[in-house]
């Protein structure tokens, strides 16, 4: 569904990405490991269409990215989640995870009901609703990002290095929503970054390593031991 | 004395009203464009000359009132867009020093294309003011169109402007944009849209400041410089992007001003700078600015 084929970035006439190749099935998993500074947030926001490739190609249903302006890759169904969560702080946890929902003019029975299975996935952002994205705390923030990016990425979830940061007990707990969301979107597809590929094992199937913008690895995830 | 101070708060009302409306246009397109537009007066001036050109055409005093209206929206609708798309939008990845010369060339040209265009003798229709007459407050007579339009149709504006950002989509769309470009463009905001729509609200403001601006003094060469460097006064005194603060910043700077025109008549020119300088010395961010997180 999502195939990245030898992208490359340039930032500044520095070389970001060198012929990045990825290929992400419908429902496939995959995690995106690599050192501060691989390239895994500009593989990302390459697929957002946030930065403008040199060279390669990044196809989604087939269909060459480059002919779709970034802002309406949400509405082919794309989710993302920024590794410092870039929520808007002057509005409420609801207005942030409501906003590009309504951006893409869903009739309002299919508006709500997106967002009601949102909130189902995060309880614990219902109390939070009315709360201003810039008071939250680093925790609550991240799942507010999760939120919004599960809005409009009913095909495709991007999430950068969502453990990052988090206290050990949080990180538990958005183990737990991210083990639940791939239960429950079977055919939704997975591309998620860390740094410590352990924390993703549970929930990927397969790992790709990158390391100064090139792929260098792709293997399938280990197992866990059985108990 | 009583009567002196009356008049100058009167006469702050009326100017703060005006200063709103060029500021808040100004506030806003930085929020979301990040470029500083020395060219702002110059949609104040030239609102304010089709303005008195309309009303000349009109001719009929009752026409008047709808001759600033065209004029404001004239003004925006076709100047807001040429300006954005024909020459902002070629600029947005440049260096800031970059920006603020292409501005400043364009007031240029627009300065002097009000010479070519109206000349410079001054100008003065006040049909708008002998339309609405005169009302007495406290003891003085004073005309209905400073003492309520000027200042009422500022309060509509503003009360317009947060309910516009606030509620509707193209609003919060604008200010997602002022926070955040990438993260509002990743969630499906069109940015180009956001900024064509912005700078022209903004110029539409200025226009309309102009418009409202012109029944009430000689329209000469120049009367959008004044307006742009008290603008930036009340910008930075309210923190950069800050609409309600804008508002409350221009009635201070704008009653400032007309109490020193009255009370210490060699200070006016300062006495709005003063309380920049006041104010910054204090709250580096503005009376109304939060210092930005600089993400790293
Ligand atoms: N805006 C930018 N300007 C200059 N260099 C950048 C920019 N963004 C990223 N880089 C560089 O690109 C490389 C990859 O960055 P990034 O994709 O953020 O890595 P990661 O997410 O894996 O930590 C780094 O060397 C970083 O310094
Ligand atoms: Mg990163």
């Amino acid at each position: 569904m999502l195939s990245l084929e030898k992208v490359e970035v340039a930032i500044q006439g520095a070389r970001i990405l060198r012929g990045v190749d990825l290929e992400l099935p419908a429902g496939g998993r995959l995690a995106l490991v690599g050192r501060n500074g691989a390239g895994k947030t500009t593989t990302m926001r390459a697929i957002m269409g946030l930065v403008p490739l040199v060279g390669g190609a990044i196809r989604f249903d087939g269909r060459d990215l480059a002919r779709v302006p970034a802002h309406r890759r949400t509405a082919l169904g794309i989710g993302y989640a920024p590794e410092d969560r870039r929520l808007f702080p002057t509005f409420t946890v609801a207005e942030n995870v409501r906003l590009p929902a309504e951006l893409l003019g869903l009739p309002r029975g299919e508006l709500e009901a997106r967002l009601d299975r949102v909130f189902e996935l995060l309880p614990e952002l219902r109390e939070l609703a009315d709360r201003k994205a810039g008071a939250l705390s680093g925790g609550q923030g991240k799942m507010a990002a999760l939120a919004r990016a599960l809005v409009t990425g009913t095909r495709l979830l991007l999430l950068d290095e969502p453990f990052q940061g988090l206290a050990p007990a949080l990180a538990r707990r958005y183990g737990e929503i991210l083990a639940r969301l791939v239960e429950r979107e079977r055919a939704m597809a997975l591309l998620v970054s860390e740094s410590n590929p352990e924390l993703l094992i549970p929930f990927v199937d397969r790992v790709a390593t990158i390391e100064r913008g090139e792929i260098v690895g792709l293997a399938p995830a280990p197992r866990l031991a059985p108990p | 004395m009583g009567l002196l101070l009356l008049l100058a708060v009167l006469d702050g009302l009326a100017y703060a009203g005006q200063l709103f409306m060029v500021a808040v246009g100004l506030t806003l397109v930085f929020g979301v464009l990040k470029i500083l537009n020395v060219a702002h007066g110059s949609l104040f001036a030239i609102g304010a000359y089709v303005a008195a050109t309309l009303i000349g055409w009109f001719g009929a005093e009752e026409l008047s009132l709808l001759a600033l209206a065209i004029a404001a929206l004239a003004v925006g609708a076709l100047l807001g867009p040429s300006i954005e798309r024909g020459l902002l939008a070629r600029i947005y990845d440049k260096e800031h020093v970059l920006q603020l010369l292409v501005t400043f060339a364009l007031f240029m040209i627009l300065e002097d294309l009000q010479k070519l265009l109206w000349g410079v003798q001054p100008r003065f229709e006040d049909a708008p003011v002998r339309l609405l007459g005169q009302v007495e407050v406290g003891g003085i007579f004073y005309t209905a169109y400073q003492l309520l339009l000027l200042p009422g149709v500022a309060l509509v504006a503003l009360l317009l402007l947060v309910w516009f950002l606030r509620r509707t989509l193209l609003g919060r769309s604008i200010v997602a944009v002022t926070h955040d470009r990438e993260a509002a463009v990743a969630i499906g905001i069109d940015a180009r849209f956001v900024y064509l729509s912005t700078f022209t609200i903004g110029a539409g403001l200025a226009a309309l400041g102009g418009a409202l601006a012109a029944p009430t003094t000689s329209l000469v060469p120049g009367i959008g410089v004044q307006m742009i460097v008290l603008s930036f006064a009340v910008v930075a005194t309210a923190g950069l992007g800050q609409i309600e603060g804008a508002a409350v910043t221009a009635l201070l700077i704008g009653l400032a001003r007309s109490l020193a025109v009255y009370f210490a008549p060699e200070l006016e020119v300062v006495v709005p700078y003063l309380l920049m300088v006041a104010v910054l010395l204090i709250r580096p961010a503005g009376l109304f600015g939060r210092r930005e997180l600089r993400r790293v």
